[in-house]
């Protein structure tokens, strides 16, 4: 209404004006000269032409943007007063410059800002409108182009003046024009994508992600184009008062824009690398519902280790500002370790049941670390620095074999394929997240050791069907673990497998021969075992190994067994090392030992490796009626091993070494399985 | 396909309609534009607010549900947990990063598991309790320890005025 009214005014005292001038003068040209020369009718005109000029953008208003809405109009208010604002200060940097021409220059400009800002929101709403009808987008369309048309024309028409009339205001207005022309450019960019979103009936996943890129663009122009409007207006004028805001928030948006590239990006690859796909069995059972946008999940969904599921685009959102599950908060981050290896144990998708002591065994190195930093204390300290580790660290399984007679040819070769695997597994996350892929030299080592030291109890772990799982698991084009090995690392681990191989032929031989005397000694134990009616039934549950999947419900009385067995079997074991000539291996077992004893009742795990070694022999000895198959088996593995090792040694060192099925792997595999079934009762 | 954003709104505000929950009535102020809400929540039964009507506005931004809305009662309503311009303090409107309490845990602060019910829901439990611990108005919280009986006379009177009496 008041606006009306002042429209009405001005009209009312231009007319008045002229009316009077030409009352006056009679004739056009005198009534011109008269008009110019009196100074409160030029200040009735000026006022009339800012009259125009609002109308005008009243009329062009409605052609765009038809109404406008509520948050537009104040948005538009808001940063109409800035630019107000900062054209005033652009006024005293070029006050000598200052003619009407120079104000209707800048008015201009100023009211082509205002357009564009509207464009811009204009465009942003899309995304947030129920409805988007064919007018929205030929106004928004035909609004984008006038304005980068007049972008265009100006940025132009100023390159030109300045090059013939040298540097003037017109350099203010060539660098608005450009950062104008970013802006419709940005928002056409915005156009394209909404609009390709809005004709797809699924979410369109990367529109996010070419939004943020276009965005990181975009602000590295406008940071370009301003440093060089700061630079070029210090050189020619003075320092650009005017443009320090814009600048100011344009360095903003840039870095911001990049830090969302960045933080985007980590979310991608950590979804892509540390969270399984969830299966469509797991979204048809229950709800599935995406917490996160409310719709129905049928594909593309993402599994959490808290095995809460979500959209992976929804996901990828989240995770972009906080990384932590939406639903309980769990910090993904913290334990991607573990999540990678529930993540290769869904990828592999084996229904084997082996496979998931072995799964477990790949988590439990890690849940269990700062115990078994504990339980070795003689072993870990000179790994632990993961300086000149490899010797020391690889060695270990080479001196396990003898001490657990039956399982030893596949240890470093099942070590290795699941050092590598552990080391696919771990080093994606050490170089996802920036903070952990510092400590990526030392943590690799580390994760390997705990292999390293199990062997003993590994290759059980590795049944016959295993081998098939290895191609897949240990061999696939590895580039990741790469990043997280130095060359050197690399090469001395090579060396390393190489050596072990030859090695453990040299073991394979004292194995045979500790076997020998283990036959002797089941005979005596069998006697003995006959006596002692406890016992056999106690370690009933052990044996089944043979059906490769028994025990693994029997934790409890493995544990007790276990325990029980304890003082035999280290009285035993002396005996078996002093049988090999080795050094190492008389080391190792008493580090064993030591490590058993010192540690606590719930590391029986690492301790049960030394163990395995009577266990495996001598447990068939009790359960009469399996005797005789277990010798039978006894004799025909040991020759199938070593035929398989002399067929190896002629093949390549790499890999067949896991190739090789073993029963007596099962029987120990299995027994293992119930030990470690004692930790991780819940997975089954 | 609209924007998600905008999809979620829609989720829910058919959710509210269907299932309304007791004593709270939400749904956008036009079906233009779904990032403004209008709310009614009921004073709960059994406390001093006991049959008041108030009125909020809830304002959604572009990327909700990633980011909490803001929720501001446009009725004057005397409480340690609302700011006296109407703004509502709730640990659950507080996006993760930031804390302007200083004492909340970010297990407390907004999710996209949150929705407008249970936002509402929790702003109907403050109105039963008021946390004078990190009291947004703090003559309220000064109040609500000190002088219940104030408190509540002034919860009546505010009751009164949410109804038109």
């Amino acid at each position: 209404m008041r606006s009306l009214l002042l429209t009405g005014l001005s009209f009312a005292l231009t007319t008045a004006v002229i009316g009077n001038a030409f009352y006056q003068k009679k004739q056009f040209y005198p009534t011109v000269v008269y008009i110019t020369k009196s100074n409160p009718s030029m200040a009735v005109i000026y006022i009339q032409a800012l009259v125009f000029v609002v109308l005008m953008g009243k009329m062009l208003r409605s052609l765009f943007f038809g109404q406008l809405r509520a948050a537009e109009m104040e948005h538009l208010i808001e940063r109409s007063w800035y630019a107000v604002t900062e054209t005033c200060l652009a006024f005293t940097v070029f006050r000598d410059d200052f003619s009407p021409r120079f104000v209707a220059l800048f008015t201009l400009l100023l009211f082509l800002k205002c357009f564009h800002w509207l464009a811009e929101d204009r465009i942003d709403y899309m995304e947030r409108s129920p409805a988007i009808s064919w007018l929205f987008h030929i106004r928004a369309l035909s609004l984008m182009f006038v304005l980068g048309l007049l972008d265009i024309l100006f940025v132009r028409h100023a390159f030109y003046s300045t090059l013939l009339k040298g540097p003037s205001v017109q350099l203010v207005f060539g660098f608005e024009y450009e950062i104008l022309f970013t802006v419709v450019l940005m928002t056409f960019i915005k156009y394209v994508l909404h609009s390709i979103d809005l004709q797809s009936q699924n979410p369109w996943d990367n529109k996010a992600v070419y939004l943020l890129y276009s965005e990181l663009v975009m602000g590295l122009i406008r940071v370009v184009l301003y440093v060089a409007f700061v630079l070029i207006m210090i050189k020619v004028h003075t320092f650009p008062l005017f443009a320090i805001r814009p600048m100011y928030l344009t360095v903003r948006a840039f870095q911001k824009a990049a830090q969302d590239v960045i933080l985007s990006r980590r979310a991608i690859r950590n979804m892509n690398t540390l969270y399984p796909d969830a299966t469509p069995e797991e979204l048809s059972s229950g709800d599935n519902v995406c917490i996160i946008c409310r719709e129905e999940m049928t594909s593309g969904c993402k599994k959490l280790p808290c095995n809460h599921i979500f959209h992976t685009s929804c996901l990828r959102s989240w995770f972009q500002r906080q990384q932590t599950c939406p639903t309980c908060r769990l910090e993904v981050l913290r334990m991607p370790r573990a999540n990678a290896a529930v993540a290769q144990q869904q990828q592999q998708q084996q229904p084997a049941q082996q496979q998931q002591p072995a799964v477990e065994q790949i988590q439990n190195p890690f849940q269990n670390m700062p115990g078994m930093f504990g339980g070795f204390p003689f072993q870990w300290p000179p790994n632990a620095g993961g300086q000149g580790v490899p010797p020391p660290f690889m060695w270990p399984p080479q001196q396990q074999p003898p001490a657990a007679a039956p399982p030893p040819p596949p240890t470093s070769g099942s070590a290795e394929s699941q050092a590598q695997a552990t080391a696919a597994s771990t080093s994606t996350p050490t170089t996802d997240d920036g903070a952990t892929s510092t400590t990526a030299p030392t943590t690799i080592p580390a994760m390997n050791f705990p292999f390293a030291n199990m062997p003993p109890f590994m290759p059980p772990v590795m049944p016959p069907m295993f081998s098939p799982l290895f191609s897949p698991f240990g061999f696939p084009p590895p580039p990741m673990p790469m990043d997280g090995l130095s060359e050197e690392e690399l090469l001395t681990m090579e060396g390393i497998e190489r050596a072990n191989i030859e090695a453990r032929i040299q073991w394979l031989r004292d194995i045979q021969a500790l076997l020998d005397g283990a036959m002797v000694l089941i005979n005596q134990y069998n006697t003995v075992a006959s006596h002692i009616g406890s016992y056999g039934i106690q370690t009933s549950p052990i044996p089944p190994p043979y059906s490769t999947s028994g025990p693994t419900n029997a934790s409890a009385p493995v544990q007790q067994t276990n325990a029980s067995w304890w003082p035999e079997g280290s009285g035993a074991r002396p005996k078996y090392t002093s049988t090999l000539s080795k050094t190492e291996t008389t080391d190792s077992p008493k580090e064993r030992k030591s490590s058993f004893t010192s540690s606590s009742s719930d590391k029986p795990l690492e301790g049960a490796t030394g163990v395995t070694l009577p266990k495996d022999e001598t447990i068939p000895q009790w359960e009469d009626p399996r005797v005789e198959g277990h010798e039978d088996d006894m004799h025909e593995v040991r020759k199938r091993r070593l035929q398989h090792f002399s067929q190896q040694l002629n093949h390549s060192y790499s890999s067949p070494l896991v190739s090789s099925p073993r029963s007596d792997d099962d029987d120990a595999s299995s027994s293992f399985d119930g030990v470690n079934k004692s930790d991780d009762n819940d997975t089954h | 396909m609209a924007g998600s954003a905008l999809k979620r709104l829609m989720a829910e505000y058919k959710q509210l309609t269907l299932n309304p929950p007791e004593g709270i009535i939400a749904g956008p102020v036009d079906e233009e534009n779904f990032f403004e809400w209008e709310a009614l929540i009921m004073g709960p039964q059994d406390t001093c607010f006991e049959g008041g009507v108030f009125p909020a506005r809830l304002t959604f931004p572009p990327d909700y549900p990633l980011s909490p809305p803001k929720m501001k009662f446009s009725c004057e309503l005397f409480h340690p947990n609302i700011y006296p311009d109407g703004r509502v303090c709730i640990s659950i409107l507080h996006a993760p990063g930031d804390d302007p309490m200083g004492y909340e845990t970010s297990a407390e602060r907004w999710s996209p598991v949150q929705s407008v019910e249970k936002i509402l829901l929790s702003v109907v439990s403050m109105l039963a309790e008021p946390n004078d611990e990190s009291a947004a108005n703090v003559d309220a919280a000064k109040t609500w320890r000190d002088d219940r009986k104030g408190f509540e006379e002034i919860a009546k009177v505010t009751v009164r005025k949410s109804l038109g009496l």
